[in-house]
C-alpha cells in the first residue's frame, strides 16, 4: 500500500481531505480502495447540493458491495470529479490523486475534527 | 464461530474472512474479478466445508429420499446426483440440496450450512415408517469445489484415481467410515468437481492443488458465478415463505412421480410470484432494491444482484408479484431513488461450460 501523504487530513471513514481557504477537496484513501477491491461505479452529488456533517454525499461500488461516502464537513458542492465517475478504476490506481468532490465549507472550524497523517496511520494500524 | 479444516490455509493465503452459515469463511483471497475469471477460463477452488452432509442408509433409503424431495430421485441411476428443493406439506421450501445416490441403499444429501439443523430435524421427523438409518456427518466432512474448464486436468494431476465421469454423477474413491466422494457437481455453471472427504484427505488435496496453481476463490466470487448462470440461493431466490413454483424451479417439481411431501399443495397452488432475470445497461442492482414498471408501480424486489464480471453489466434475479406485474410494460430497478432501465433476459446471463 502506498504511503499516507503528510499534507492531507483524514477521517475514520478512510477519506482524505485537502483544505484551501474555505474549500475542502475530498477523496478516499488507499486503505479504502484496497478494502473495496475493484471499484466499478461511483455516484457523486450534483453541484450546489448542500450537506451536513455526516451526510452521505455519494457511493462507491465494487462488484459485490455498495459503500456510502460520508462528508466530515458541512458545505455545498462546488465541483465533482466527472472523470472518476466515468472511469471508477482511477480510484484503485491512484486513490490519493483522484479527488471526488470539492465542498465550500459552511464552518471551516470543523477542520479541527480531522486527523493528521500520523494520527490516521495509527488509526489504520489499530483497526485492520 | 465455527471454522473449517482449511481455516489455517485461508489465514496463510491472506483471505478476507466473514461469517457465513455460522462459519468463518473466506470471502475473497486476492481479487474477486480474477477469481471469477479463473473459474470461467481456467480453474479455481473453493472451501465449502461449511455445507452439511447427511447419510441415509437402508432398504428404503431411496424411497424415503424420493418422498422428501420434489424432484425425481428414484429414476436416477446409482452414482448419479439430483438437485432438488426440500419442501413442507404446504409447498414452502425448507432448503435446496443435492442428493447423491451412492448405492441402491445409500444416499448422501448435501445441504446449505445455515439450514443444517432445520433440515436435519425435518428429515428425522419424517422417517417413521421407513426402513432407514440417518447420520448427520456434517462435522466429519470437509468439502472443496474445484471448478472451471481445467478442473479435470488439475485434479487428475493431484489424484490419479479420478475418472472422467459425466456431469452430475459421482465416483467413490474410498469406502470407509467417511467415504471419499468425487462428484461432478458445483455452483458455478462450469465443469467441475466437488470433493467430499475427511479433513486430512481434503487438506492434502487442497495443498496439492495450490502447488499446481489452482486459484483459491472465495464465497464472493462464488456468489457472482452462480448469479451469472442464474442458480438460486436459499434465503434470496428461495425461502421458507415461497414455493419452488414461485422461484423459477418448476423443472424440479415432478408431479408425475408418486406421492411426495408438498405434492398436494403444489398441485393446487397458484403461484403468487415470478422469478425474472434482469440486465441493466447502467447501474448495479442489489438485493432488496425495488423493481418498478414504466407506470411507476412497484412490482417486486431484486433477490440477487451484482455486476456481472463477464457481461460487465448489472444483472439481477428478481421476485415480482404476478398480481402487479404486466409483462408488456417496461421495467426499471430503483437504485437510490433513481430508476434504471432493466431488460428481461431469457436463460442464464452467462453460458457456463458444464457438459
Amino acid at each position: 500500500m502506498s504511503k499516507i501523504p503528510e499534507n492531507l487530513l483524514y477521517t475514520e471513514e478512510h477519506e482524505w481531505i485537502s483544505i484551501e481557504g474555505d474549500v475542502a477537496t475530498i477523496g478516499i484513501t488507499d486503505f479504502a480502495q484496497s478494502s473495496l477491491g475493484d471499484i466499478v461505479f461511483v455516484e457523486l452529488p450534483e453541484i450546489e447540493t448542500a450537506f451536513d456533517t455526516g451526510d452521505s454525499f455519494g457511493v462507491v461500488e465494487s462488484i459485490k458491495s455498495v459503500s456510502d461516502l460520508y462528508t466530515p464537513l458541512a458545505g455545498s458542492v462546488l465541483e465533482k470529479n466527472e472523470e472518476v465517475e466515468e472511469s471508477p478504476e482511477k480510484l484503485n490506481e491512484n486513490a490519493f490523486g483522484s479527488w471526488l468532490v470539492k465542498l465550500k465549507m459552511k464552518d471551516p472550524s470543523q477542520v479541527e475534527n480531522l486527523m493528521d497523517a500520523k494520527k490516521y496511520e495509527n488509526f489504520c494500524a489499530n483497526n485492520s | 464461530m465455527k471454522k473449517t479444516a482449511l481455516y489455517p490455509s485461508h489465514i496463510d493465503l491472506g483471505a478476507k474472512l466473514a461469517e457465513f452459515g455460522g462459519y468463518k469463511m473466506p470471502i475473497q483471497y486476492s481479487n474477486l474479478k480474477q477469481e471469477v475469471l479463473a473459474v470461467r477460463n481456467s480453474v479455481g477452488m473453493f472451501d465449502v466445508g461449511h455445507m452439511g452432509e447427511f447419510f441415509i442408509k437402508g432398504a428404503e433409503a431411496i424411497k424415503f429420499v424420493d418422498f422428501l424431495l420434489t424432484n425425481d430421485f428414484s429414476a436416477a441411476a446409482v452414482n448419479k446426483a439430483v438437485y432438488s428443493p426440500l419442501c413442507r406439506e404446504d409447498g414452502s421450501v425448507i432448503d435446496d440440496l443435492i442428493a447423491y445416490k451412492l448405492a441402491e441403499d445409500f444416499v448422501m444429501l448435501c445441504v446449505n450450512a445455515a439450514n443444517i439443523e432445520k433440515d436435519w430435524n425435518w428429515i428425522v421427523s419424517k422417517k417413521e415408517g421407513f426402513q432407514v438409518e440417518l447420520t448427520n456427518k456434517s462435522e466429519d466432512y470437509s468439502l472443496i469445489a474445484v471448478q472451471g474448464p481445467k478442473s479435470l486436468a488439475a485434479l487428475k494431476e493431484a489424484e490419479s484415481a479420478l475418472e472422467d465421469i459425466p456431469y452430475y454423477s459421482l465416483q467413490i474413491k474410498e469406502n470407509g467410515q467417511t467415504p471419499i466422494i468425487f462428484a461432478r457437481t458445483g455452483y458455478t455453471g462450469e465443469d467441475g468437481f466437488e470433493i467430499f472427504g475427511p479433513a486430512a484427505y481434503v487438506m492434502g488435496l487442497w495443498s496439492k492443488l495450490l502447488k499446481s496453481d489452482v486459484t483459491p476463490c472465495g464465497l464472493g466470487a462464488r456468489d457472482v458465478l452462480r448469479l451469472e448462470v442464474c442458480f438460486p440461493l436459499y434465503g434470496q431466490e428461495i425461502d421458507d415463505q415461497t414455493t419452488p413454483l414461485e422461484s423459477g424451479l418448476k423443472w424440479t417439481v415432478k408431479f408425475s412421480k408418486p406421492d411426495f411431501i408438498g405434492k398436494a399443495a403444489l398441485e393446487k397452488s397458484s403461484p403468487r410470484f415470478l422469478n425474472l432475470k434482469l440486465v441493466l445497461d447502467k447501474g448495479i442492482p442489489r438485493k432488496g432494491y425495488d423493481v418498478v414498471d414504466q407506470d411507476g408501480n412497484s412490482v417486486g424486489k431484486v433477490t440477487s444482484g451484482s455486476l456481472s464480471v463477464i457481461l460487465e453489466k448489472g444483472v439481477a434475479m428478481a421476485r415480482v408479484e404476478k398480481a402487479k406485474y404486466n409483462s408488456s410494460l417496461e421495467l426499471f430497478v430503483n437504485i437510490r431513488g433513481k430508476n434504471y432501465r432493466a431488460k428481461r433476459h431469457k436463460g442464464p446471463f452467462v453460458n457456463g461450460g458444464h457438459k
